[in-house]
């Protein structure tokens, strides 16, 4: 292997090693983080009191509860209807559809659409927090400017439609991602092809489905990877907006990780949860990478 | 060892991450903002007399209890440390805070300090922190809409039965909040002691600890008794059945600044919360008060009624406060100390407390004509003759949390059995089966 290799860097093997040396602590911290939760995930430890400093190994038992206590599956639920509404379909067929309609166009009307987007993107997630709170409230913007106006009574979205607010609000505020991700994807495609398409007698539809998507098909699923993940450990917006509340209807496994290792302090629970969080996100990934090859 | 590695290398990763590093003093402090009016001219005080720079770290008061908490395991705290006098306990007992009974021996205006209000600053026979304030807690009401519904004024419920009838009514005149009582977990320990732990108390006989968190004598923790479910009942009536108000304010962005603003724009009718509210509900710093008519015509309290059942309470009461500590690896714990007694200077401390209209924690400023004359204070005051503390032990911060939990889950439309096996379910998990018990 080392003949094969340029005789440059065979030659500068010391240089090479210095060269390497940030990518190899980097890879080492990941290592050590990742190493230590999974330690922690077998013993009782707490964050304050007594268990702090007499803490012991418990085996298994904290992974035990995860599945026979309330609260585990409830949140992993919740995260799994967040993912799939405010990332899968919500950030992706909007990014997707928004970069599909502006593509080409140079007008005044894709800039200010590009901008409106892009300060979703931008605003730090306690603003938008704020901003949505306010706009969802019973005497916000919406009630304000659509609801009572068409004669209905006040409705307080934050509390009666908790999730759903928060899934909206997570979509306003990532769908910048997936639109400059699908833009560039679909800047890629060569105008000859589709162009050959429309010749051969193919309807807009049959261009984007049969021609577009297959070309850009790895894009999808590197886009699909990275909001996935985002997504499914994504905390901030959420816990500021309703603190997983009201009762545990928005308590996504980030929030239920923060509440059983924080407030509760009890650091052992929390790392089974996340070690759990690692192993789904984890199994997640694999299905993505494998969307990611070539089809034989 | 093991774990302070992780937190400490974490934290310094987030710090530099953040380029928050505090910048070198010799001292450094970390407070809520609402404490801004007490720490802020000890510092300036203190630098003045010094010739020292104080690094001080103003936090929101959101999310503080976790904060500290996390910094002190993390070894990344300040020298000096404000927190809630339920976590002394459990932050002295893994090691994280210095002892103070020497160095306070040797301060002219320790003796001043009520030694009952020093327990709750106290772990194994130490004291690990000095009091701010004390505090008891009562219902507040909204005079205009107490009006609106028809409601006699000053109004005295005796029992559960008589708050719910009035928030019903305040519901049935259009009050948005009837009924705001702290629920959930992010209102924190809001939940606990404004809500969970007042309408326990009353919820049952007081024998043997019945109507407690703990059983103090054994040390066991109640996991399940009559009293718990009529408290956790309670919830389910206001939140659920009768739906007094909407969970909303309990979940909000910043849960305190919610509910005063909703009593700001007239749509809250009862709140349970606590002494501090006669300054808070406007700022809890103090300034820009209105005058004490102009509050009076707006707001007024009760006490919290028992529930009413046969030999329950009539009245109950908890208190807790705020207190300001030493860490343990404090890098000059003289300096350290200096500040702490500097902050607590008979002139600045009794300035705040009577600007705020908190509760006194010692004699020189208690008896001081002043404080006597104040007559919010001296009516306050009377409640705190029938109080009681936290059960300040190891082990509180997670029970708590629990019952955070609980009330939670009650929102959830779980029922009180389903809401009960869940918290008695978490305290064996905690603590194991022989320090959890059950009333019958």
């Amino acid at each position: 292997m080392k003949n094969q290799a340029n005789p440059w860097l065979t030659n500068n093997l010391v240089l090479l090693g210095v060269g390497m040396l940030p990518a190899l602590l980097l890879i080492g911290l990941l290592l050590y983080f990742t190493a230590w939760a999974f330690a922690f995930s077998f013993t009782d430890l707490a964050l304050v009191g007594r268990k702090s400093v007499e803490w012991s190994w418990v085996g298994f038992e904290n992974f035990q509860r995860l599945f026979t206590r309330r609260g585990f599956l409830e949140s992993l639920w919740t995260t799994v209807i967040f993912v799939f509404f405010s990332a899968i379909v919500g950030q992706s067929v909007l990014g997707f559809l928004l970069a599909a309609l502006l593509r080409g166009r140079n007008s005044t009307l894709k800039t200010v659409i590009e901008v409106c987007i892009m300060l979703g993107w931008l605003l730090p997630d306690i603003v938008a927090a704020f901003l949505w709170s306010a706009t969802t409230a019973q005497t916000g913007l919406i009630n304000a400017l659509i609801v009572v106006p068409l004669g209905f009574e006040p409705v307080n979205f934050i509390n009666d439609y908790a999730l759903p607010v928060v899934i909206i609000a997570n979509i306003w505020k990532g769908t910048a991602w997936s639109y400059l991700l699908f833009s560039a994807a679909l800047d890629s495609i060569s105008r000859e092809v589709v162009e050959a398409a429309k010749v051969d007698g193919a309807t807009p539809f049959q261009r984007v489905w049969l021609v577009m998507l297959p070309i850009i098909r790895p894009h999808i699923a590197t886009n699909m990877l990275f909001i996935t993940i985002w997504t499914f450990t994504y905390f901030p917006l959420i816990f500021a907006m309703t603190g997983g509340g009201p009762g545990t209807q928005t308590t996504t496994l980030a929030v239920f990780l923060y509440n059983q290792s924080f407030s509760r302090g009890n650091l052992g629970f929390g790392s089974a949860i996340s070690v759990a969080m690692l192993v789904i996100v984890g199994l997640l990934s694999l299905v993505y990478l494998r969307m990611l090859r070539e089809p034989k | 060892m093991f774990r302070r590695n992780l937190l400490a290398s974490a934290t310094a990763i987030a710090l530099m991450a953040g380029a928050a590093m505090p910048a070198k003093a010799e001292v450094s402090i970390m407070y809520a903002e609402w404490l801004a009016s007490l720490v802020e001219p000890g510092i300036a005080a203190y630098e003045k007399e010094t010739g020292e720079k104080v690094n001080a770290i103003k936090l929101p008061g959101a999310g503080y209890d976790q904060r500290i908490a996390l910094d002190l395991s993390a070894g990344t705290a300040s020298d000096v440390v404000q927190m809630d006098s339920f976590m002394v306990s459990e932050l002295a007992s893994s090691g994280y805070l210095m002892p103070l009974d020497e160095k306070a021996a040797a301060w002219d205006q320790y003796q001043y300090y009520m030694k009952g209000l020093l327990e709750v600053a106290s772990y194994d026979g130490h004291v690990y922190a000095l009091p701010t304030d004390t505090d008891v807690r009562m219902l507040w009401y909204y005079k205009p809409n107490f009006e609106k519904a028809g409601i006699a004024m000053p109004w005295e419920p005796k029992t559960w039965a008589d708050v719910l009838d009035a928030a019903q009514k305040l519901k049935d005149a259009g009050v948005e909040y009837a009924f705001q009582i702290p629920a959930g977990t992010k209102q924190g320990e809001a939940t606990t002691m404004q809500g969970v732990y007042m309408a326990l108390l009353g919820a049952d006989k007081p024998d043997d600890d019945r109507n407690r968190l703990l059983n103090r004598k054994t040390g066991q923790w109640i996991g399940d008794s009559p009293g718990l479910r009529r408290t956790l009942d309670l919830y389910h009536q206001i939140y659920i059945d009768k739906q007094l108000a909407p969970a909303d304010l309990n979940y909000a962005t910043d849960p305190g600044a919610a509910v005063r603003q909703a009593l700001a724009d007239g749509k809250l009718g009862i709140l349970a919360s606590g002494s501090w509210e006669d300054a808070c509900l406007w700022d809890c710093n103090g300034v820009n008060l209105p005058s004490r008519e102009e509050r009076d015509k707006l707001v007024g309290w009760t006490p919290w009624p028992g529930s009413g059942e046969p030999g329950a309470k009539a009245t109950t009461n908890i208190s807790g406060g705020w207190t300001i500590g030493v860490n343990a690896k404090a890098a000059d714990p003289d300096a350290a100390f200096k500040l702490v007694t500097t902050i607590f200077d008979v002139a600045n401390f009794k300035a705040w407390t009577l600007a705020n209209h908190r509760m006194a924690v010692r004699t020189d400023i208690s008896e001081s004509p002043e404080y006597m004359a104040d007559p919010y204070l001296a009516k306050a005051t009377a409640l705190a003759a029938d109080t009681t503390g936290r059960d300040t032990v190891p082990g509180y911060q997670t029970v708590s949390a629990l019952v955070q939990q609980a009330t939670s889950d009650i929102l959830d439309g779980a029922s009180v059995d389903e809401a009960i096996k869940t918290y008695h379910d978490a305290l064996v998990d905690e603590f194991g089966e022989d320090k959890v018990i059950t009333y019958q």
